[in-house]
């Protein structure tokens, strides 16, 4: 009788998304950097091979394997860096349900029950609500579905453009909506629509021949909505470079030189003095400067009417993109609300989609609670409006537990320090999957750590958005680049004198406490108070964390398949998803597979840029200053393909479009 | 500021032929100081050759820092220590073009100080404006 292999559920975070993985492997279980270093049998039992993509990791680190007394071992198979087992460098340890393993920057939990009765473990969703463009917890798929094309509903867009990898203008003609015709259309209608049409404006491109398709006509207003519920007010600042200006590609004047500016001229010197230190000495003799969020937004107030935008910008959600037969593309989009249903098709020859994130990633566990005891007040997530908690905390008082440890948990902690000064019994508790004692290494150099937040002034290395990085990056293959967004990614928060002085007073005095823990399940107590079970690991029980409110600060989820219109696309064409399921994209950002050649028209391109093109060849895709990067890629190769109307930005142009903006004068 | 050697390279060459060069004339005219000649032009040609090594070392110092990047104020550190260097140079080994009796540090740091914030600024500002992608290459404008 051949007895059961045993089985383990791994369970561990990518870093760069924040996506959850919880398989389940049969022992025995090697762990490494290089699948084809790792041995397939040992002891002629077949092993499970799992690669972890990080220099930290040795291409053979760590095997998992049962002994003949039936317990768990992992071994370190001579790796450079160790194996942890719950914080504790380890040759050989035995494993016990719930440990925390750490194998470079990977936490790794450790589980025996291999059961599927288990809160399921990959990531769930808030959607946006299309009417709001808000964060809406009662949405369970997204409204702007292409309706599957098996069912005729008579919906739109109607079967016959679902289906065809490519329509004929006659058959658009022939549905009986309004077609429009452009050259440029940006799908999206956000920050990302707007460095694109800001950029193509630049160049040269005329107003009345691009066409923008959004919810909201200001470019900013979902970011801005996002930036206010996680607790950054108009006056903070965000986490950007005083030279990543969305009105302004060239980052000159930066914003703290206007900043400078306005404080000279309201008489207060020292402040502007202040200020032109900083960028000098900036980071390390000085504070990394970054820029008041509503500077940003008013500035980007001016440049949306310099460029003509309000005329561009259309309202419409769109439904579908579909190549024709003449070289271009058909949009369909629809322009409905409660009194009237409008539907439109917009053919443009090239399209530029940056569509953000469709979702917010929101943990499974608390998910599991809000649909169990339909309680959306106790238990939200940071982008979600969440004042209520903050209103009632400052009234009343009481316990928060918060999940997740980046940047949005550092504004939330502010925020609870700042509801502190209005009300003494508020007690916050961060809960964290595993401690971080020290940060990421890559080559020579490591990110410093201070109290298990680990610091990096921008969402990542600078040199990743024009300096050694971006190059590394650029000519990595493919196979290397999940090792180098992993080493350079991850979570970490902004280095904030203010911060960590508040994190410090915060567990000196008690009222902020920091824990770590896999949760297993959340449910409510008698007391209608929120309860988090989480496994621990030395003494093998279970800790129950009590707390009136739970805050899920584990970030945003961009991954093709959760939006429908990327999905659909990626689905009838056939289009590569890289390896963090996101479009894959050339070096000029354009989707490959998109091209639409025509013998009569020339060849009609498709672009994508932001936060649905990370994993390719470029880590910040998601900031200002990596948009305007993504742009200026792809305008460029545009201007070398000789494309009708986009002029190449030499140095004469650089010069009289710059002293354009200077003067407030529309670029053409 | 995220600087690649090749970027270093082409931006420092770049701007000493037209900004130093520029902001030398006066100082070879004899417009600010009492000494005048070609004796600028050689101090601007040395400090630029010999800046072509120092920015191996700079690149090389950037690969500690995790971000990769280069602080203004480790500008004004190398801008500092590159003067020194060279005024080493001339006054204990000597160099051909710059006579040791010719030479006078006042002059020198003048003319060296304009020299430095001249190319500084315009790195911060002119070349922004002129080269639009320069920034985005690291430093490279060709």
């Amino acid at each position: 009788m051949n007895p059961q292999p045993w089985r383990l559920r791994l369970t561990w975070i990518d870093t760069v998304t924040g996506d959850r993985r919880s398989p389940i492997f049969d022992l025995p279980i090697a762990l490494g950097r290089v699948f084809e270093a790792m041995p397939p049998t040992i002891n002629s039992e077949r092993v499970s091979r799992i690669p972890l993509k990080s220099s930290q990791v040795s291409r053979f680190h760590a095997v998992i394997a049962s002994e003949t007394d039936s317990s768990i071992v992992v071994t370190d198979t001579g790796s450079r860096n160790g194996t942890f087992v719950n914080g504790i460098k380890k040759n050989r340890c035995v494993l016990a349900n719930g440990d925390m393993l750490q194998i470079g920057p990977y936490a790794i939990g450790i589980s025996f029950t291999v059961n599927s009765t288990e809160t399921p473990s990959v990531n769930s969703h808030i959607f946006f609500n299309p009417q709001t463009n808000g964060p809406d917890s009662a949405i369970k798929q997204p409204a702007t579905s292409p309706p599957s094309p098996t069912v005729n509903t008579g919906e739109f867009p109607p079967i016959a453009f679902l289906h065809a990898s490519e329509v004929t203008m006659r058959s658009i003609q022939s549905m009986g909506m309004p077609v429009e015709e452009i050259d440029w259309a940006a799908v999206g209608g956000g920050l990302g629509s707007f460095i694109w049409v800001d950029l193509l404006r630049i160049c040269g491109v005329k107003a009345d021949r691009i066409a923008v398709l959004g919810m909201e006509n200001q470019p900013y207003a979902r970011y801005r909505r996002l930036c206010l519920n996680s607790q950054i007010p108009l006056y903070e600042r965000l986490r950007s470079n005083s030279d990543s200006c969305p009105d302004n590609i060239w980052g000159w004047p930066p914003y703290a030189v206007r900043e400078a500016w306005q404080e000279l001229l309201k008489g207060r010197l020292d402040v502007s003095l202040k200020l032109m230190w900083q960028v000098f000495a900036e980071p390390t003799f000085a504070e990394t400067y970054t820029p008041r969020a509503e500077n940003v937004f008013d500035s980007i107030d001016r440049e949306v009417s310099r460029i003509g935008w309000n005329q561009m910008f259309r309202y419409g959600r769109v439904r579908g993109i579909r190549k024709t037969d003449d070289g271009r593309y058909a949009i369909a989009y629809s322009r409905s609300n409660a009194e009237h249903r409008e539907h439109v098709f917009l053919i443009a020859k090239y399209v530029h989609l940056a569509t953000g994130y469709p979702a917010i990633q929101f943990l499974p566990d608390l998910q599991a609670y809000r649909e169990t005891t339909q309680d959306f007040k106790s238990v939200v997530n940071a982008y979600e409006n969440h004042d209520e908690v903050y209103k009632q905390l400052e009234a009343r008082g009481g316990s928060v537990l918060l999940r997740g440890r980046g940047i949005v948990a550092s504004r939330v902690v502010q925020r609870l320090y700042e509801a502190r000064q209005k009300n003494r019994d508020i007690q916050v508790l961060h809960l964290m999957r595993s401690p971080k004692p020290v940060g990421n290494k890559f080559n020579f150099a490591e990110r410093s750590v201070e109290n298990h937040y680990e610091f990096q002034p921008f969402n990542w290395p600078k040199a990743c958005w024009g300096g050694e990085l971006r190059v590394v990056l650029e000519n990595a293959s493919p196979e290397f680049i999940p090792q180098l967004l992993t080493d350079w990614g991850g979570t970490t928060t902004a280095n904030r004198s203010d911060w960590r002085r508040m994190v410090k007073e915060g567990l000196s005095q008690g009222w902020y406490r920091i824990t770590f823990g896999e949760v297993e399940r959340v449910e409510r107590d008698s007391r209608n108070r929120t309860v988090t079970y989480i496994r621990e690991k030395k003494l093998k029980g279970q800790i129950q964390l009590e707390a009136d409110f739970i805050i899920d600060a584990t970030g945003l989820d961009a991954k093709v398949k959760t939006s429908p219109l990327l999905n659909d696309l990626v689905i009838q064409y056939n289009l590569a998803v890289n390896g963090l399921g996101r479009l894959s994209v050339k070096q000029d950002f354009e989707v490959p597979a998109m091209r639409n050649s025509s013998v009569s028209n020339g060849d009609g391109r498709m672009y994508a840029a932001g936060a649905i093109t990370l994993g390719g060849h470029y880590a910040p895709v998601d900031s200002f200053l990596g948009l305007q990067y993504a742009c200026l890629r792809s305008v460029e190769s545009l201007a070398k393909a000789k494309v009708k109307s986009v002029r190449k930005l030499t140095v004469v142009r650089s010069l009289i479009q710059w002293l354009k903006w200077i003067f407030n004068k529309s670029p053409g | 500021m995220t600087p690649t050697l090749f970027g270093r390279w082409q931006t420092r060459i770049l701007l000493f032929a037209t900004v130093g060069i520029l902001v030398t004339l006066p100082f070879f005219l004899g417009l600010i100081s009492s000494k005048s000649g070609s004796i600028f032009l050689w101090t601007l040609g040395y400090v630029a050759i010999f800046g072509i090594g120092w920015d191996i070392l700079y690149i090389y110092i950037q690969h500690f820092r995790w971000d990769r990047d280069w602080p203004g104020a480790f500008q004004l550190l190398a801008g500092i220590w590159e003067a020194v260097f060279v005024l080493f140079l001339i006054k204990i080994i000597g160099l051909p073009g710059i006579p040791e009796q010719n030479f006078e540090l006042g002059a020198f740091a003048l003319h060296y100080s304009f020299v430095w914030l001249a190319i500084y600024l315009a790195s911060q500002t002119i070349m922004r404006i002129l080269f639009p992608y320069w920034r985005f290459r690291g430093g490279q404008w060709l």
